[in-house]
């Protein structure tokens, strides 16, 4: 019995969740194949799998191993289904510019997030770790970012991130982008004392955080 | 009343043995108080005490007597190991701890294994051994503390971290082979710094945490090779630290299988709660070093002696201290301890 749209969606949704990578290559090898639409295969499959695997994170049945794990199987599939989108679907999409402060090159964390922003239809530029404040500022210049999200794992960094803050304020556009915030030691009220524009404790809520910022319908 | 040496008082409290009052530690490493205000004042500075025996060891030196802590504690970094082990370092600045700067294999399979011994002539280790040499020679009385990266933490230093995080699930074979190897190497380079005059050891491993592995990867993968690692050192006497970053959350409940003989938490963990839930633990921690950092001295002041009311046993930072610290927190902090 042949798979209807709705099947695939299902099964590359599993997949994605079950972190079954060649799975889900191979499942979207069939849906380019069976002649149909790479574009919700990716919303209504890929992508709601990894927004499953983001609730089951939160939940703490899942870690990090896991969802990246997941992401694994959703770039798979992603790899596979990205040619065949059709242009008119490529909707204007927001854009962040996202790293990791200097002085830490931790980035499992700022990772995650990528991740996630990634699978929710988020356009990243990952500048990458250890990144100087100024640099945030120049990208999000360059590209015309709508948000700048900022990550530290070290309290000794988190002042890198009242400086980029800073800097937007001295050079007067501030009000261009949201800064948003997370890591091991940064909380809602480090967040407001720097006048970021938010903070999240995870990379599931940085991506309603992002919504939210950008005035995204949920 | 200090008629007992800050290294009496120590082991006296791994012995589980009564004591006037809690030491006052930092271990070194992940958790070093070599602050810019301390450097600066006796040009004794980092990066180059990274890479000098002396250096290292008049700088410890000057930590402890500038600060009040009741340890010498070296090294002041977490990249001796993963150097050894191929990787690349960025040395940092005197601001700055150093980092790995690339991580020197893709994933588990690729990783090589050499020669133990020849590695413990490499790098900086011999700097390191050497600087507690001269540590246990200045004072006898003060607890030499080496430091060590933790094996999860040191394998992630030396395999890309996603993929070294990926593969824990992916290549259940590899990954164990790996931390294997690479405790087998700690343990050798912790035999050295004790040999060399270091009369604790600490451990910290900021990857092995429950946030990041969740429960059942951190039983499997952090707790086997902490033991390891901890009965490799355990065979020489040396009593050895074990520093676990973030909320112990889901984990909690595997704390009691970590033989080491004391557990050190970060901030967010309530060592009062977790005295009373497992009152055989030897606790260490936890004054946060965001107020180190950004309170003001009667705020530590505060938070100090709320740590001696709770009856922790060893009080030190919960975590790695920020280099822009004051003297003037810390100093009240290890004051407000010893005052009780």
């Amino acid at each position: 019995m042949s798979n209807t749209e709705n099947d695939f969606h299902q099964k590359l949704s599993d997949a994605v969740v079950n972190m079954e990578d060649a799975a889900a290559a191979s499942l979207s090898q069939e849906v380019v194949a069976s002649g149909f639409d790479a574009y919700e295969a990716i919303d209504k499959g890929l992508a709601k799998g990894m927004e499953r695997a983001g609730v089951l994170f939160e939940e703490e049945e899942y870690f990090i191993p896991e969802l990246l794990m997941c992401s694994d199987a959703m770039y798979a599939g992603l790899d596979v289904l990205k040619p065949h989108i059709k242009t008119d679907e490529q909707a204007q999409k927001y854009k962040i510019v996202l790293g990791v402060i200097e002085g830490d090159t931790h980035d499992i964390g700022k990772n995650l997030v990528k991740i996630m922003l990634e699978s929710s239809g988020f356009e990243v530029v990952d500048l990458g770790r250890d990144i100087p404040p100024a640099k945030f500022v120049e990208k999000a210049v360059e590209i015309g970012a709508d948000i700048i999200g900022l990550s530290t794992l070290m309290t000794t960094t988190m002042d890198g991130m009242r400086a980029v803050v800073d800097i937007l304020k001295e050079k007067n556009i501030k009000e261009k982008f949201k800064v948003i915030i997370g890591g091991g030691p940064i909380s809602p009220a480090f967040a407001k004392k720097i006048g970021a524009d938010g903070y999240s404790g995870n990379a599931a809520g940085a991506v309603r955080l992002a919504r939210d910022l950008c005035g995204v319908v949920q | 009343m200090d008629s007992i040496s800050p290294k009496e008082r120590l082991f006296r409290v791994f012995d589980k043995k009564s004591i006037d009052r809690p030491p006052v530690v930092c271990p070194g490493g992940m958790m070093n108080a070599a602050i810019v205000d301390v450097m600066n004042s006796t040009g004794h500075t980092l990066p180059e005490a990274h890479h000098d025996d002396r250096l290292m060891a008049a700088l410890a030196e000057d930590v402890y007597t500038h600060t009040g802590f009741e340890n010498f504690g070296i090294p002041f970094c977490m990249t001796v190991e993963a150097e050894v082990l191929g990787s690349e370092i960025n040395f940092g600045t005197l601001n700055c701890e150093p980092k790995i700067q690339t991580e020197r294999f893709a994933d588990a399979s690729q990783v090589e294994y050499k020669d133990i011994n020849q590695m413990l002539k490499q790098g900086r280790i011999s700097n390191v051994v050497q600087a507690g040499w001269h540590l246990s020679h200045k004072n006898a009385d003060v607890p030499v503390i080496g430091n060590l990266t933790g094996p999860i933490s040191t394998a992630a230093s030396v395999i890309d971290p996603m993929n070294f995080l990926k593969g824990l699930r992916k290549d259940r074979e590899g990954s164990h082979k790996v931390l294997d190897y690479v405790v087998d190497f700690l343990i050798a380079y912790a035999q050295l710094m004790i040999e060399g005059g270091a009369t604790v050891i600490s451990v910290g491993d900021p990857t092995a945490t429950g946030e990041i592995l969740g429960p059942k990867m951190f039983k499997e993968y952090a707790v086997t090779y902490l033991n390891k690692l901890v009965e490799g050192i355990g065979k020489t006497g040396t009593p050895v630290i074990v520093h676990i970053c973030g909320d112990l959350g889901s984990v909690k409940q595997y704390i009691l299988e970590i033989r080491s003989q004391a557990i050190s938490t970060d901030a967010k963990v309530n060592l009062r709660e977790l005295k009373e839930e497992y009152p055989s633990l030897v606790t260490m921690g936890n004054l946060s070093t965001y107020m180190l950092e950004f309170g003001k001295p009667e705020q530590v002041s505060v938070q100090a002696k709320r740590l001696v009311e709770q009856k922790i046993d060893i009080i030190a930072p919960a975590c790695g201290l920020s280099t822009s610290s004051s003297l003037d927190n810390i100093k009240a902090f290890t004051q407000s301890v010893k005052e009780g």
